[in-house]
């Protein structure tokens, strides 16, 4: 309140009175540090959870039952190098396994789902739509519904509890469809005239598919990659049920088997949880913009 | 419109790669559903050989399920509640951050990591804060607002409390991230219109923010509704569905029914319940914020 009419009378006539401006706007310059402060504030407490993870991984188990919420002081890298010095590996099985999941799900859904809807956006009107809105329903379903059915699948494949069963588990995690939206809502900001320029010169659709679409679709690529990889790799019904405890863990699934071994010794429990939260935090922070980018096109659309 | 494009030949080679990939959706969610719809109709047990047809046995004893009825009004009123919670709180924070200089986008940074953490890790965070010796537990009582550890995730009322709770914390990173990005798209001009006017900070609340973010909302307000119903992993490490089976939701309910008792048709049938209930919420819920959204 304050802030918004001091701003309206100071723009309105700051020559006329300037004994009055001063003191208002030193008034709104105070009122904006402590907006400020209490924005922080609040931000602070909201992401306390993350800074507690971040500081008790690098805190001994005597500095995190003395006092949790101290920055550690002095820091010690134990927790992270027992963590890594398992003897079962846990934390670097489950990152490659999580990467290599993440990667062959990724390069098998993009090609899948950027030449689908290009295909579909040949297609009738009524068709396409047709077909999306069976997509969307794989957006809407509980993944628990699906499971039973799906291991059972994946059991006639002769596919039950592999990483190859697992990545095409995905295709109907929803992740399929979300490609296929991504791509299809982006395709209909292209203009006809320059698939046609391309048709005319005649190439075969497949080539004007990878050579001319594709690089057009380039944004949508990365926000299709960008989500479908955070959401894969923080996936854990799928590898807990499809590829069992005994065939191998992802990092999730190897998360909850060595916390639960340990759950009264902090240090190592903040070690493994800062190793495992480490890939996609960081994946974030230097991908922010597409990130966003990416949520605002779906939020605003 | 869109004008087709004739190629000069067909494309066989573009619409294998398209029928590939509608036969795998079709393998993986159309033939699942199929699947799980037959079954449900059956006894089918892991340790028996056959399994029998029963007709609507398992829907109507559904009826006589005190342990579904309970998870599936857990599910509901958790949906429903860290929905309006994560949404409510999700505006108010994205008003609060919607400022451009560095610190503040400094701050939208940071609000997002909740969604980018896997629920597992978010589960065991949770669990050490929520602790009986936990940090919650100390701050309150060093403050004096209470004078015994409160069991967060100890009795059946305060476990699904804490659920809630966790919950609403990582949905509202993805609430406010979409609100910003719906208030950033709100013209200046029309603040300062409704100001010249004489508009209050709450009727340009009400009658310029509220219906000008209505689009973000209804995608974020859909998106959460739907991830509350799927909710799986904060559960599984929070509370395993405890205490009491007190925050078991449907979707750990049909895991615990298929994996642990190993009742596949019924777990199927509980499967299909869950599948009809996300249908129509999902069906409803959108249908009625498109109306609000042109009614504004």
């Amino acid at each position: 309140m304050i802030a918004s009419t001091s701003q309206r009378l100071t723009t309105s006539n700051p020559v006329a009175e300037p004994p009055v401006v001063a003191p208002r706007a030193n008034r709104r310059v105070w009122a904006s540090k402590g907006y400020l402060i209490v924005a922080g504030l609040l931000t602070l407490a909201f992401v306390s959870p993350i800074y507690l993870t971040i500081v008790n991984a690098f805190k001994s188990q005597d500095q995190i039952v003395k006092n949790p919420v101290a920055p550690p002081a002095p820091p010690t890298l134990h927790n992270l190098t027992d963590a890594l010095s398992r003897p079962d590996r846990i934390i670097q099985i489950g990152l490659t396994n999580s990467a290599v999941t993440v990667i062959a799900s990724v390069l098998l859904i993009i090609p899948l789902g950027a030449a689908f809807s290009f295909w579909l956006s040949r297609r009738p009107a009524r068709f396409r739509r047709m077909v999306l809105a069976c997509f969307s329903a794989g957006l809407m379903i509980p993944p628990a519904v699906l499971l039973l059915p799906t291991i059972r699948i994946l059991t006639i494949l002769h596919l039950d509890h592999t990483y190859i069963g697992l990545v095409l588990s995905n295709i109907g995690g929803g992740y399929l469809s979300f490609a296929v939206f991504v791509y299809s809502g982006f395709l209909r900001s292209i203009p006809a005239e320059i698939i046609e320029a391309a048709t005319v010169d005649g190439a075969g659709t497949l080539r004007i598919w990878w050579t001319i679409i594709m690089p057009l679709l380039r944004p949508a690529t990365a926000t299709v990659t960008i989500f479908l990889s955070l959401w894969i790799w923080n996936d854990f019904m799928n590898p807990q049920f499809i590829l069992g405890p005994l065939h191998g863990q992802t990092i999730t699934t190897g998360l909850y088997l060595s916390v639960g071994q340990y759950s009264t010794n902090y240090a190592q429990l903040f070690g493994v949880m800062f190793l495992a939260a480490v890939i996609p935090v960081v994946g974030y922070l230097t991908l922010q913009k597409q990130f966003i980018a990416g949520l605002t096109s779906g939020a605003t659309k | 419109m869109t004008t087709r494009v004739r190629p000069r030949r067909g494309d066989p080679a573009l619409g294998a790669i398209a029928i590939l990939a509608m036969g795998l959706y079709a393998l993986f969610i159309l033939v699942p559903v199929v699947m799980s719809a037959w079954k449900s109709l059956t006894n089918e047990n892991p340790l028996q050989d056959h399994a029998q047809f029963v007709g609507a046995a398992n829907y109507t004893g559904m009826l006589h399920d005190s342990a579904l009825a309970a998870s599936l009004t857990f599910t509901l009123v958790l949906a429903a509640v860290v929905t309006i919670a994560a949404n409510a709180l999700g505006i108010g924070f994205a008003m609060l951050l919607n400022k451009t200089s560095l610190s503040f986008r400094v701050m939208r940074t940071v609000a997002f990591l909740p969604q980018v953490l896997s629920g597992v890790i978010v589960g065991f965070v949770w669990r050490y804060i929520l602790a009986q010796d936990g940090i919650l537990n100390n701050i309150l009582l060093s403050l004096g607002i209470i004078s015994h550890p409160v069991t967060w995730l100890g009795s059946p009322h305060l476990a699904m409390f804490s659920v809630g709770l966790v919950a609403t914390w990582v949905l509202t990173g993805f609430t406010t991230v979409v609100h910003l990005a719906a208030l950033q798209s709100i013209p200046v001009e029309l603040y300062q219109a409704a100001m010249v006017d004489g508009a209050g900070r709450w009727q340009r609340f009400r009658q310029i923010t509220l219906p000008m973010v209505a689009p973000g909302t209804t995608i974020s307000v859909t998106i959460s509704l739907i991830t509350m119903l799927k909710l799986y992993d904060i559960i599984t490490v929070l509370t395993s569905g405890g205490p009491a089976d007190s925050t078991q939701s449907t979707a750990l309910y049909i895991i615990k029914l298929a994996f642990t008792d190993d009742r596949f048709g019924y777990a199927s049938a509980v499967a299909m319940l869950l599948l009809a209930v996300s249908a129509v919420i999902s069906l409803f819920v959108t249908g009625l914020l498109r109306r609000r959204e042109v009614d504004l």
